[in-house]
């Protein structure tokens, strides 16, 4: 079993130093660090109260650390899930007798090297700034590394054990696992406001996964809670904030151990639940909903039908060809009927619209990950249509997509507010969809991306 | 090293010469001129100064495998240009005519990441309008290309059930719709069972009537004796037999 799990460990740490996105995703978290880190106003605004808190050390550290859970949890996913380890030859290596536990194991310590590697660029990012922000106050590299560690370490363990989880079963290795990623995500982050108030305890801090509310909440001064982070109004002066207090407050520090110890055993759990890749025999005949969905017969053959002719207008026929497939499937069309009736009936921008736009997330994605499949774009570079044309047809059906579910919110309430919403945000959808899936080869990177937006599309006032 | 290449029929195997009684040439008005081509990875030469002129009939490469015949399907096929050396298109030179080329091309690759969770009819309909086609008319076509190499029975399924030998042919049968003057096939027949494989060569040389078809293919005895031309590749060289 260790030489399994060693085994598995070194391949995939050969694998990650080989892929140029790992430079990417070191080159990301301090750059993005610089930019969110609260620095007069500027940034993302950490409040406490209605104040900025004075920039210390520890609290520098705990910034950084905010930055993981927000920005880096989502980004360093999107590395891990499309990286070239996912690409195991599993054909080959799930018919051999090796423990599947061994080989979770092995790829979940690459995958916590890798992300502990992006933390310790963060860290030396984190001291740069610290040389430059927290003078004339005590400036301490140990104090900016302990709370920034504390606080991300354990989260970045608990991604990589997700990731390695959602490669076990059929069912998360899909769109779906993306989508539940996501929603733990956010979970993460809005979950922990629930213990804002309370005292601090191994029980309260269990609550706070991404590890930053009780180093915010403890050391403030006068009753815990009440702090914003994010694009709060600030009045002018600063606030004494603790932050080490709320780093050694009861139960912290146990938290963190144990989420880490979670993140191990989810990584082991993921080796005992595996499930191989090869494809599942249906038993039985197929039920009535898996025949409904199915797409029929096809139409009998006609056997000495002449070579296609040209499409008189090719352009409008490529788009109408991107719109079919865009919206490929029974299950798409029954959803996508009951997105604009509902259109007609209820709130566009807040209510239908968002539904839309998350079925088109879903929709558009896969269409454009498979368009842009690298030895797919081989083949289709050879047809007339350059794949540029194809692009551009593609966002064209994406807009044609949301006006055409926006139509009975439209036939309602006649505006030219509503149809510019459905056109933008269709085209925008479509043109992020094709970008990300042209630079990534996958549907992995737009889906992920677009359900990120469409969580600020769908709560922006 | 350049070698010489027979063009006899193989003893076993496939009976091509009972579907078409001698070369499948005719006159055509279409050429697909090689002129010196060769081709480097970096400092390694695949292909040198290899000159040829394609013209409608069937015309096979041969060769052992890594010799260069897939390299030089994919030049024909415009996915790669040549280091050196040109390439016409009745006799105006690529990449100006690759344009004019590609409204009549079709090209069957060895591998491709087919869409997985469409259908073959979806995937075909999407070749259809890349290529600029009726998707109506290229939705009747593709039922009667299916229909001739035993797929057509299977094209509302998705790609995802489908066997390495219904790839294959689902691959083959998006190269040949429209009108196809120039169809540039790897390896078409690999995979496939005598029977199916039959049948795809029948197709073929139907279509070498008034098209270009160059393929590679590991059949080359069997088919030879229909063949126009077959040019054996052989350690980035290139030798005729006609």
């Amino acid at each position: 079993m260790t030489t399994v799990m060693r085994s598995s460990l070194a391949t995939s740490l050969a694998r990650y130093r080989r892929s140029w996105g790992l430079w990417l995703l070191l080159l990301i978290a301090p750059i993005g660090a610089r930019y969110m880190l609260p620095i007069d106003g500027t940034g993302v605004i950490i409040a406490i109260g209605n104040q900025l808190p004075e920039m210390t050390s520890p609290f520098l550290g705990v910034s950084l650390g905010i930055v993981v859970s927000t920005l880096m949890l989502p980004i360093a996913w999107l590395y891990l899930r499309s990286n070239t380890t996912r690409r195991q030859p599993w054909q080959i290596e799930e018919i051999t007798p090796a423990s599947r536990v061994a080989i979770a194991l092995g790829r979940f310590g690459a995958d916590v090297l890798v992300l502990l590697a992006m933390l310790a660029a963060l860290t030396v990012a984190g001291w740069f700034l610290g040389w430059l922000l927290v003078p004339p106050r005590p400036f301490n590299l140990a104090e900016i590394a302990f709370a920034l560690w504390l606080v991300a370490a354990p989260a970045l363990m608990g991604l990589a054990a997700l990731r390695v989880l959602f490669d076990a079963r059929p069912l998360l290795r899909s769109g779906f696992g993306d989508f539940l990623y996501f929603v733990l995500w956010i979970a993460s982050i809005a979950v922990p406001a629930a213990t804002q108030g309370q005292s601090p305890s191994f029980a309260t801090n269990m609550v706070d996964f991404a590890g930053f509310v009780t180093p915010l909440q403890y050391g403030a001064p006068g009753e815990p809670g009440d702090f914003a982070i994010g694009g709060a109004d600030v009045e002018p002066g600063h606030v004494q904030l603790d932050v080490m207090a709320g780093l050694l407050s009861p139960g912290y520090i146990a938290s963190r151990w144990a989420w880490a110890a979670i993140a191990v055993a989810i990584a082991a759990l993921a080796g005992l639940i595996y499930r191989p890749h090869l494809t599942r025999r249906r038993r039985g005949k197929p039920g009535r909903l898996t025949t409904w969905l199915a797409a029929g017969p096809p139409p009998r053959a006609i056997a000495d039908a002449p070579p296609a002719r040209r499409a008189s207008l090719a352009w409008l026929n490529l788009v109408g060809a991107e719109f079919k497939l865009i919206g490929s499937g029974r299950a798409f069309w029954l959803l996508a009927a009951s997105i604009a009736v509902a259109s007609a009936l209820v709130d566009f921008r807040h209510m239908a619209s968002p539904a839309a736009l998350l079925l088109l997330a879903f929709a558009l994605s896969a269409h454009a990950g498979r368009s842009e499949a690298r030895g797919l774009l081989r083949l289709t570079k050879t047809a007339p249509f350059a794949p540029m044309a194809r692009r551009a047809a593609f966002v064209a059906a994406g807009a044609g997509w949301t006006t055409l579910l926006a139509l009975p919110a439209l036939v309602r309430a006649p505006a030219l507010d509503t149809l510019g919403l459905a056109v933008g945000t269709g085209a925008a959808a479509a043109l992020i969809a094709s970008a990300l899936a042209s630079v990534s080869g996958s549907a992995f990177a737009p889906r992920l991306v677009l359900l990120v937006l469409w969580y600020g599309y769908f709560s922006a006032p | 090293m350049v070698s010489a290449c027979a063009s006899d029929a193989g003893a076993a195997g496939i009976p091509y010469q009972e579907l078409e009684a001698g070369v499948v040439k005719s006159g055509g008005d279409v050429s697909l001129e090689l002129r010196g081509i060769s081709k480097n990875y970096g400092r390694k030469s695949v292909l040198a100064e290899v000159s040829h002129t394609f013209t409608p009939g069937l015309t096979l490469l041969t060769g052992p495998s890594g010799a260069g015949k897939s390299t030089l399907l994919r030049m024909i096929a415009t996915v790669e240009k040549p280091t050196r050396g040109d390439i016409l298109w009745n006799g105006a030179r690529l990449p100006a005519a690759r344009g004019k080329l590609r409204t009549t091309l079709g090209y069957a690759p060895q591998a491709v990441d087919l869409p997985e969770d469409l259908t073959a009819r979806e995937f075909a309909m999407h070749m259809a309008a890349l290529k600029g086609l009726s998707l109506r008319a290229a939705d009747k076509q593709f039922g009667a290309i299916t229909d001739a190499i035993g797929l057509h029975a299977d094209i509302n399924n998705r790609i995802a059930s489908f066997s390495g030998g219904m790839r294959r042919r689902l691959i083959f049968a998006q190269a040949l719709l429209g009108a196809r003057r120039v169809l540039a096939l790897d390896e078409p027949t690999a995979e496939l069972d005598a029977e199916t494989a039959r049948k795809l060569g029948a197709l073929l040389l139907e279509r070498a009537r008034d098209a270009i078809v160059v393929m590679t293919t590991h059949l080359a005895d069997e088919l030879a004796p229909s063949a126009i031309a077959v040019l054996r590749v052989e350690a980035g060289m290139v030798a005729h037999s006609s």
